[in-house]
Parts: structure tokens; sequence; C-alpha cells
């Protein structure tokens, strides 16, 4: 998945979308965009978008410390937790470095995005907060087709990752704000 | 406590205690219900409907997932829309089964205020309007209740309720909101007028907060002009997220922007950056305009609006170097000020002198059916007008309106009997307006909320209380309904069928209204079946000849069983091809289309623009001697006091959905933002308690320090400090913005203020 910062107006559609099609609890997330005001070096102001939410590593630490592989990558690459095989250790909401993990109030198993895995993809549909997103800040897609709009997107416009130096590979890609002095 | 547990086990719970000490629960409230009658059952296939979270009426369509939730997104056959919705939209289904929402009719038992209700049957409220209203048609005359509706559907059915009841002191929301903007499209351009914003590549933004205060449609169309590199100029005494996404950011004094335009366009006419062609064909008055801006010149206004000079010049320059893709947004709201009409006139005026009208990237005519077929010749297939049931003639009324439209020296004259000055309402109910003759004594309220939407809050519940009735249709008791002797019980627009609508943009478009995705939770009821069955109680139901809504909407359509079809099917159906009138390949695809339009083209190849463009109003001339522009200091504050403004916040609308669980999990204590300079002089810090305070009201906050506002400002989100405590998430969190502002009515807009002088202190 792609977040643009630049065509993202946290405006939380996202965030509600996915609470809605997911069931999340009120008093937990999957998925929140932070909005923060920046003072640029040139004087300027601009907002910052952090969209807080698995980053669905490909060297994935969660996925490392699970005793029981309850969690797990799938076969499209996306992080999941099966229920059924979680003792409730915990260790993976310790080992995640995004903090993209919480413990659902009602099943007490870790929980977190799965981009719409069990609701949506399986009907052949983008994820909830794809689908919604206004102005269109979120692309998703197949990064092995090289035919795939993310790689279209992901060729065309300059992307970074979080915590890039930790390994761990995510699979959120994120465009910097232009308004910070990068342009792509 | 809600946001600890699961929306499910808090239902349980709510309604578990509720049977057991029988009081925690508001009465007539969803989680008063009986945890059986709860159940929703719905359509698990996407219904296509309109959303109503907030005025937008996004498309949007719904599925159900029985007995699990349901998922909203936007109508993806909607391409101006492109299948979005916002997150207000998102919460839909959080409204329509929040257990404070408002399933049954309920009754005042105590003051007006105290919250003190029981539950009644719909007979039992029926007969109690219906006893009212006689009482008050017989000691003061039926004209002396006004009726309030929303605008849009409710319109449709409480507006006929009233007239036939003998009231023509009808209303909508519009004077707390885009009416000025309405009048001046009126008394400009004769007509309704749209911004082509995703073509244009220059654009001047007055706080027309889009990426807050969303319409999908609009904020895709800014994203995408400046995703093609268009210049976006936010002139917003705010840093809101227009201002940073705009090209360029200037923190314009707040309520000065009239002077602004009003330098713009002597740029515009002194420079020669007119398009004096297309002013010489299609406008009027321009000699007049050129004499009234003459004395506005950039140097002497900027020390109004605090943009330098040059910058308005050099705006004024690119602005007309861009034409015809250019765009100066006439906006939305901005810092209401007492000039609201000159202010939208004056910005449309400088699109019609660069002759950015009827082009890609420039303003346009809204094309409703009527308009479009015009340019049809006789063998053209015409585009469908929709129908409406015959009704009796409603009972004339002799006396004038309060706000004398429809006489002839009215200053309101411009505005439409339906929409109405709203804002007036107040004041006559607690005064004879002069040349009125008459006191309010009823006022009748279909999803409207004034307490929170106008401005000067106790003047607004001082005329409640004043009031013989007050009734309230609400989905919620919300602060209007707070004061009501009766609550009546509406669907949520998942619950309920709506009649069809006809509109126009580039080409006539149709839309289904809303479609129902769920069966009515409790005893809820529409719009059109309230309205009607108030007035067969009442033996006015000749008024309403239509069974249900579906009977009403086969009468709207006639025979065209197609467009019935369509619209139900898909949302929304559309006639023709778009047509612009000044843009050559717009026009040979529209004569391609329908031949023998070929008549309607003149020597250039584009078709003349139906009316001249007025650059001076004789009518306004008339009646109020301002049919030229002039720009009229007005004292908004004391020198020892700051601006207080207000603004959208993306994740709540207006006095409407602040109490929606999700929505207000998101922000649900709004700070006020002020200067850092500002603040360390008060010695305020970050996250202090604040209190805001004028002559008018004390509002209880906390402070958000930030650069993002002027130094001589403080910004407030709206729709905060809720006063119904039966909105019990929402109630007292906040600044209430309205009630600090002056309880103004503008001339001739009919507008409230939305500047005003406060002083911060910390609490």
């Amino acid at each position: 998945m792609v977040h643009d910062n630049n065509l993202c107006i946290g405006c939380q559609a996202c965030n509600v979308a996915c609470r809605s099609e997911n069931k999340i609890p009120d008093s937990v997330y999957r998925l929140q965009v932070w909005v923060k005001q920046e003072e640029y070096p040139n004087g300027s102001l601009g907002y910052e978008y952090h969209r807080q939410s698995c980053v669905h590593c490909e060297n994935t630490p969660c996925v490392s410390v699970c005793p029981t592989k309850a969690s797990h990558v799938n076969e499209d690459g996306i992080v999941l937790v099966d229920n059924d095989l979680c003792v409730g250790c915990l260790y993976c909401v310790a080992a995640c470095p995004y903090q993209a993990r919480y413990v659902h109030p009602v099943t007490k198993a870790p929980d977190k995005c799965t981009f719409c895995h069990e609701s949506r993809l399986s009907r052949g549909e983008e994820p909830a907060c794809v689908t919604v997103c206004p102005t269109e800040a979120l692309v998703f897609g197949d990064l092995l087709d090289p035919k795939s709009k993310i790689n279209k997107v992901l060729s065309e416009r300059v992307t970074y990752r979080q915590k890039e130096r930790l390994g761990t590979k995510p699979k959120m890609y994120i465009v910097p704000n232009h308004k910070g002095g990068i342009n792509s | 406590m809600t946001q600890m547990l699961s929306r499910r086990s808090f239902l349980k719970l709510s309604s578990t205690a509720a049977a057991v000490a029988g009081l925690s629960s508001i009465p007539g409230t969803l989680g008063a219900m009986e945890e059986a009658k709860k159940q929703y059952k719905g359509n698990t296939k996407f219904t296509p409907s309109i959303c109503e979270m907030c005025t937008s009426s996004c498309t949007i369509e719904a599925r159900v997932e029985d007995g699990k939730g349901m998922f909203i997104r936007g109508n993806p056959a909607d391409k101006s829309r492109g299948g979005k919705v916002c997150a207000r939209g998102s919460s839909g289904f959080n409204q329509l089964y929040d257990p404070q929402r408002l399933v049954k009719p309920i009754m005042r038992v105590g003051e007006r205020g105290e919250g003190k209700w029981k539950e009644v049957s719909w007979d039992e409220a029926y007969t109690f309007i219906a006893k009212k209203l006689e009482d008050i048609k017989q000691k003061y005359g039926a004209h002396t209740v006004a009726f309030t509706a929303r605008s849009g559907w409710n319109k449709t059915w409480f507006h006929n309720l009233a007239q036939a009841y003998g009231s023509h002191n009808l209303f909508g929301h519009e004077a707390t909101c885009p009416l000025a903007y309405d009048l001046a499209m009126d008394d400009v351009f004769e007509g309704g007028i749209s911004r082509d914003f995703g073509k244009a590549k220059y654009i001047i933004n007055l706080s027309h907060n889009v990426f807050e205060g969303i319409v999908i449609s609009y904020a895709r169309q800014y994203m995408d002009a400046l995703a093609h590199g268009a210049k976006v100029i936010s002139l917003d005494p705010r840093f809101s997220t227009m201002a940073a996404k705009a090209t360029e950011w200037h923190p314009i004094k707040p309520g000065h922007d009239l002077p602004f335009v009003l330098a713009f366009i002597n740029v515009l006419i002194n420079e020669n950056l007119y398009n004096k062609k297309f002013v010489e064909k299609y406008c009027e008055g321009f000699e007049e305009l050129k004499a009234s801006v003459a004395e506005y010149t950039p140097e002497k206004m900027a020390v109004e609006c605090d943009i330098p000079a040059d910058t308005i010049k050099r705006m004024a320059r690119e602005f007309a170097k861009a034409a015809p893709k250019a765009i100066f947004d006439f906006c939305h709201r901005v810092t209401l000020t007492p000039q609201e009409l000159e202010l939208r006139r004056a910005i449309m005026m400088c699109n019609a002198l660069v002759g950015a009208i009827e082009q890609e990237g420039g303003y346009y005519l809204n094309k409703s059916a009527a308009f479009y077929n015009k340019y049809l010749g006789e063998n053209d297939p015409k585009a469908p007008v929709l129908k409406k049931p015959k009704t009796p003639a409603y009972p004339k009324v002799e006396v004038p309106r309060i706000d004398r439209i429809g006489e002839k020296d009215s200053e309101f004259f411009l505005c439409k009997k339906g929409n109405g000055i709203v804002t007036l309402v107040p004041h006559a109910a607690l005064n004879e307006l002069p040349g009125v003759g008459y006191k309010l004594h009823g006022w009748f309220i279909a999803r409207n909320n004034p307490v929170m939407t106008q401005s000067n809050t106790e003047n607004v519940i001082k005329a409640l209380k004043a009031m013989d009735l007050v009734v309230v249709f609400d989905i919620q008791v919300s602060d209007t309904a707070w004061f009501a002797d009766i609550v009546l019980p509406d669907t949520t627009y998942l619950e309920r069928d709506e009649e069809f609508t006809a509109s126009g943009s580039k080409n006539p478009s149709y839309g289904v209204g809303r479609q129902k995705v769920v069966e009515p939770i409790g005893e809820c009821r529409p719009g059109w079946r309230v309205a009607k069955e108030l007035a067969e109680k009442m033996g006015l139901g000749a008024y309403f000849p239509y069974k249900d809504i579906e009977d009403y909407r086969l009468q709207q359509v006639g025979d065209n069983l197609d467009l019935l079809a369509k619209l139900k099917a898909t949302g929304s159906a559309s006639f023709g091809v778009p047509l612009l009138l000044q843009d050559k390949k717009s026009v040979a695809e529209f004569v391609k289309k329908f031949p023998s339009a070929a008549s309607k083209v003149n020597e250039e190849g584009t078709i003349d623009l139906p009316h001249k463009i007025k650059l001076f109003s004789p009518e306004l001339e008339t009646v109020s001697k301002k049919g030229a522009l002039h720009y009229e200091p007005y004292k908004y504050k004391e020198a020892d006091e700051l601006y207080f403004i207000n603004g959208k916040s993306a994740v709540r609308t207006n006095g409407h959905n602040g109490n929606n669980a999700w929505l207000n999990n998101l922000l649900d204590d709004a700070a006020v933002w002020i200067h850092p300079k500002t603040a360390e002089r008060l010695g305020i810090k970050n996250g202090d308690k604040i209190e805001v305070y004028n002559k008018y009201a004390t509002q209880k906050g906390k402070a958000l320090v930030t650069k993002g506002v002027r130094e001589d400002t403080v910004f407030a989100y709206f729709g905060f400090g809720h006063i119904s405590k039966d909105l019990k998430r929402a109630y007292g969190k906040g600044v209430n913005s309205n009630s600090l502002y002056s309880p103004l009515v503008s001339p001739n807009s009919g507008m409230n203020l939305h500047v005003v002088g406060v002083k911060v202190k910390k609490a």
C-alpha cells in the first residue's frame, strides 16, 4: 500500500470506515491518521499525516517471536493472527516496532490491520480505507504484479518506509510531503 | 465509559440498567427500548442512496451484514465523487444504532429546557400539536407560526403542511449558511452557478476549507487541480488544511475579505487586465463598477485586509493571465460579515471580468432541464421535468412575512420564499419587527438546530422560551429539541425513502433521493408520513394527495418509468451531454448529439449566454441604494479584544452529529487556537484551561498554542459546546462559538455575523 502525504487531508474517513467494516470496538483502533503541524526550515507551516497502523513487514518481528505460529504471513504477504492458535502471550505486541497491535477487548487476542483480508479482499474488494479515501491518498495492489497500479505509483513517486533501518521491509510506502522540501 | 466497552456490550449494559433502575435512559430513546425490539433488518446488497451526515448530500451506497453492522461507501457510479465518503459518511451506522437516538415521540413534562419528558403515542402527539396549532390560529392567526425545515426533502413536506395550515412564514437553514452566495448568483447571473475546480489553473480561495468542511466532489476537484500543477491561493486567518495544501497561504484579517476583493477588481480594471470583448458582449454595468471601485486602490485596501498591495496586484495579474481557467471561488461561509451580499457579488464579478465563464476551469451556469431544453430544437428529445402532485390552493395570508419577502420594498427581495431569513425568527418572537405588525408565537422545526447554528445562542433560547408552541422533528433530542414541547422522532437517512430530485450542473441530472437500507427502528417515522398524518389530523389531508412515498415518486415521473427504474437501481441519472456555452469543443459535441441545436450556435462556434451578467444591480439600487459595490468598515471588536472566528472540522458537522460516538471519540473537546505571541502575553500555555468571553457569553475551553492563526485572532471549531443534556457525549464539551456571536442580521442577505471581539484568560 502507498500513503501519499500530499493527497492525505487527515479527514479520518479511513479510520472510521475501518471501524465500521471490521467492527472494531470503540476503545481500540486498527488504523488512525495522526495529524501534526510542522514548521519547516524555511519558516512555512504544514501538516504531516502519519498513518498509524500495521505496515505489513516482509521481515516480521511479530511473527518471529510468536511461539505458536498464530502470527503468520499469508501467501499474499499479509501479516495475520490466527486466534485459535494464539495463547495470548502478547510477545508480538511488544515486538512490533510500529505499535500496530492491540489486545482485542472481547477475544483477548492481539488484533491489527489485515488489509481487510477477511472482510473485503476475499470478495475482490479493496481495503475499506482505500475504498472510501476522498482524495485517493491510499493506493493498494499487488507488488508482485509489474503492471499493477501500485507499481506504477511507486515508479512515479518518491517514497520511503518507516524505520527502514530495522530491516523489517514494510510493504507500506509513504510519499513524503512536498511542502517539506522533497519533490518527487 | 463507552470508550472502554464495545458498543455491543454497552448497549446491553445500558438497557439492563434501564430495566433495573428505570431511570438511566432518556425516555423515547433507543437505549430505553427492550433488547428484542432493537434488531434491524436490512438489505445485504449495496443500496444506492444519499448521505445525510451533513447537508452536502453525497451519493453513497450501503449494505447490511445482518446482525453484524453495515458498510457505507460512496456510490461508484457517481464520477464526481469517485465512490468516496468522509469520516462522517462512514459513521452513519453509528447514528442509526445509537442508544441515545430518539425512536418514540416525547412530550415535555417540566419547564422548557429542564429535560423532563414522557413518552407519548404518535396519535397523542398529533392530537396535541393539532390542538395547539388551532389555538394559536384562533388567538393570533396561523401566520404567527414559523415553519423551518432543513434544505431539500423535509421542506417539501413541512412547507406544504405550513401553507395548508395558513402560514407563509416558511424557512430553511440557508441564512445561517449559504444564502448570501445564492442571492449573489441570482443577482449577477440570474441563476445558479458552479465552479469547475478540477480543470482550473489558478484558484483564489477565501477560507473555503473543502478539506475539512468536506464536500467530496469539491475536495477531489481541488486535489486534482493541485496535482495538475494549478496554483491555489488560500486567504484564511487560520492555517486550515486548505491553507496547508494551497500553493500560498496569506492570513487575511478576519471579516476584511471585501476590501481585498474590491482592490483586486480595481487592479483588474485599472491595469486593463479584464477581458474587454467578453465584458462588452455579455456584461452590463461596467462603467458603474469601474466608478465604484476607483477609490479602492490596493494601497488603501491593504491597510484594511492586511494583505500587501503588491501581493494583491500580483494575484490579480496572475489570475487574469490564467483566465479562462481561473476561479475566484465564491466560497462557503468565510468569516461571515455584515456585507455578505456585496462580498459574494464582488467575487463573482472577478470571474466575469476575465471572461472565465462557461469554459473549462471557470464558472458555469447550472443547467436544469428547463435551461437545457431551451437550446434543443423541436426534433430533439427533451430532458424530463419532474412533476409535483396537484394540491388545492393554499389559504391566502393578508399580512407580510416576518422578513417581508414578497413586499415591494423588502430588502431581502432576492431571497426565495422557501429559504427565508430564518435568522429573523428569534427576533420576531421577541419583538414586532418594523413593517410586520405581529410577533411569532409558534415554531415548527424539522431537522434544524437553531440553538446551535444561529448566532447568539442566548437570543435563540429566549425566543424559544417565549413561544406558545415549539415542535421539533429530529433523530435525537437536539439542542433545540431540548427546549421543545414535543419532539417527534424522524428516521435516520438509512431508514427512509425520499422523493426523487432534479438538478443541473453542465447538464440536467436526477437523483433517487434516499433509499431505505434498513427498516425503521422503533417507532420513528419519515417526514413525508409525519406531515401527511398530522395534516389529516388537522383536516387538511387533501393537501397530501399521495398514499406513500412510492406513490409520490410515481406521480413525479409520470409515464417515464425508465427513469424510475434507473434511479432506484443506480441512484442517479443524467440527460444529454455536458454543455459549456463558451467552449467551442463542448458546443460541437452538443450539436453532434442534438443536431437541431445548430441554430443556436453563433459565428464564433459558441452559444451566447442567456442573460447579461450584472456588474451593477438596478434592483438593489432601487431598494437599498446598493447597486454598486461599496465597502462599509465595521467595528467587530474593541481595541483590547481579539477577533474570534470559527470553522469546520472534518469529523463533525455543524450542530448535527457531535454526539455520534465514533466521531465524538475522534474529537470531543476541540481546543481554541491561539498564536504563541498572544498566548505568551496572556500567560497561557498549550493545553491550559481558558475562558473566552465577551459581552454576550463566557465559554470555557482549552488552549492550542499554534502559529497557525493570526496574532490578533483566536479560532475554534464549530459545533462544540452542546447545550442539550440528552446529547450525553457532546454536552458541554468545547467552546460553543455561536454563543459568543452578536445576534445581528445582515442587511440584504439576512446572514449572521461570524466575527466578534473576545478576551481570553487562563481559567
